[in-house]
């Protein structure tokens, strides 16, 4: 169980959250709709632990997240970015492995295990390749693997679809679905179909601090969703 | 990925540090053919034992100080064109030394050793200081280390308008690197071990750190601490070889390069190899600059240069 209690983020002084509560369970699919900087990224880092919210707290598993030490949050938690960082050319499956650094894995099953990750994103062709050397798309893949091969309770993902094609899309939201049945997955997403036809919740960040939060049939009523479409933009 | 496998054995290196070594011993403005090294009665005993050897070792330790920090300060500011003296370690260490030189004051090779490691300690607090806001900020760290390296060579531009003729020679030694005058020290053979053990038990989170300081912190790297410990580790490790052998340039930028080009990015290879290439490195320039015009010795400098540009060069080819 992953709590939100009342929490309220600033970014460079600008409030960027104001009071937000939520809670996700185990068994469900989430996805964190709204206008751009209604601060769905910054709400996705302070699940992942990596932002401390000014007031409020959020507890993982009846934790403080900032209690647990970077490794045992990273087992608990995968966070995949928006954007990548500029980086070093490192391999596919290098990159890939990365994803097991919260485990202590011998050599062998850290293998098994990444090898595992690239199969089941299709990118298992890709990995000798160097990562500055993939299409956008390609990377994209690449860092999913990596979030995959973390094995965390909750996945937490910003913009999944970004750069990816059409049939991998649909690939991929099916997988998270399945993924959904035993973890809690929880995406940023901007496309409204697919939140409604896929997501089992949905968390809706509007304007003047206001935040609607419930399952997807009640979230996804025209009277919700006329509040995002009439916000000024 | 044009990685070789051979080239990540750290034994390989090693041999060709020896070979370098047994080289380095047999030329120079004596040449002493190699069945007389061990000959205790020639006089050329003395010249390899006392002068050449401990030389040499000097240069190693230097250089494999120097290629560490290169390695660890490009990843902890995240650019390509990050060298050791970064972090304002040689502009506060050369201040001080031409300072005393300037001064006539007659210290001992170990008094300017720590006049030298004291400038540069203070350079890099303050360069601390002020990129330190609960954390480090690595692109701050960049941007104050260039601006107070601008603020040193404006103070050692300074001196040197006002020196005379004998000191300026001597001034320019040590601005250009000068591995003639000092003994090798044990404290940074220890140093140089005791940080290479810490960075081998942590080799995987640095890799998870050069692909970017959030994507370490998601993945469970203690970011801020790592960031700590390298910036220390480079401020330790640059100060102690600039207050050594003066600046030497390229080392710490170039070594860490041509590595990667040939062992690859995990530094499950790269930490070991970074050390040992760049002890060979200096030991090749070294010689170098003191056999070319013997029996002239030339700054060390000059050599690391002239060698690191072409080998660069030749295998930047592939990227």
């Amino acid at each position: 169980m992953l709590l939100v209690d009342n929490i309220t983020v600033s970014l460079q002084d600008r409030r960027v959250i104001n009071g937000l509560s939520c809670q996700f369970a185990a068994g469900e699919f989430w996805g964190i709709i709204g206008q751009n900087g209604a601060g769905k990224s910054t709400f996705l880092q302070c699940l992942a632990g990596l932002l401390r919210p000014e007031q409020g707290q959020v507890m993982v598993d009846g934790v403080d997240i900032h209690q647990l030490d970077p490794l045992s949050r990273a087992q608990k938690m995968a966070y995949l970015m928006q954007e990548q960082e500029p980086s070093l050319a490192f391999s596919v499956a290098q990159a890939v492995e990365m994803g097991r650094y919260p485990w202590p894995d011998d050599p062998e099953n850290r293998y098994r295990l990444t090898q595992q990750a690239l199969i089941d994103c299709r990118i298992k062709d890709l990995q000798d390749r160097s990562i500055l050397k993939l299409s956008g798309g390609e990377r994209r893949k690449v860092e999913l693997a990596t979030c995959l091969a973390q094995h965390s309770d909750y996945l937490l993902l910003d913009e999944p679809f970004n750069h990816l094609d059409v049939v991998y899309q649909r690939f991929l939201v099916k997988k998270l679905k399945t993924l959904s049945r035993e973890k809690t997955v929880i995406m940023v997403c901007h496309d409204l179909d697919v939140v409604a036809q896929y997501c089992s919740h949905v968390l809706m960040l509007l304007s003047d601090d206001c935040y609607l939060s419930g399952d997807s049939a009640t979230m996804l009523k025209p009277t919700n969703l006329d509040k995002l479409f009439d916000e000024p933009h | 990925m044009h990685t070789k496998q051979w080239l990540m054995k750290p034994w390989v290196w090693i041999l060709l540090l020896f070979l370098m070594l047994l080289i380095s011993m047999a030329v120079g403005s004596v040449s002493v053919p190699l069945s007389q090294l061990f000959n205790a009665d020639s006089i050329t005993y003395s010249i390899v034992w006392q002068l050449r050897l401990p030389r040499a070792f000097n240069a190693m330790l230097v250089g494999g100080c120097l290629a560490l920090a290169g390695l660890l300060i490009q990843n902890l500011v995240k650019n390509p064109l990050a060298d050791p003296y970064l972090l304002g370690v040689s502009g506060g260490a050369a201040s001080c030394q031409l300072l005393v030189i300037m001064l006539g004051l007659s210290l001992t090779a170990e008094a300017l050793f720590l006049v030298g490691f004291a400038g540069s300690l203070v350079a890099t607090l303050l360069v601390l200081k002020l990129s330190y806001h609960g954390h480090i900020r690595p692109n701050k760290v960049t941007l104050n280390g260039v601006v107070m390296a601008f603020g040193f060579a404006a103070i050692i531009s300074f001196m040197l308008s006002l020196a005379d003729g004998q000191q300026i020679r001597s001034m320019m030694f040590w601005l250009m690197g000068d591995l003639s005058f000092a003994q090798p020290s044990w404290l940074m053979l220890v140093v140089l071990a005791l940080c290479y053990g810490l960075l081998r038990r942590q080799h995987s989170a640095l890799d998870l750190l050069a692909r970017g300081e959030l994507f370490a912190r998601k993945s469970g790297v203690h970011a801020e601490r790592l960031n700590l410990m390298i910036f220390i580790m480079v401020a330790l490790l640059t100060s102690m070889a600039v207050a050594q052998a003066g600046t030497i340039g390229f080392v710490g930028l170039i070594i860490p390069h041509i590595v990667r080009l040939m062992v690859g990015y995990q530094h499950r290879h790269l930490l070991s190899v970074t050390v040992l290439a760049g002890a060979l490195f200096l030991l090749i320039a070294d010689t170098l600059a003191r056999t070319v015009l013997s029996p002239i010795q030339l700054p060390v400098g000059i050599f690391t240069a002239l060698v690191g540009v072409p080998v660069f060069l030749f295998l930047s080819r592939k990227i």
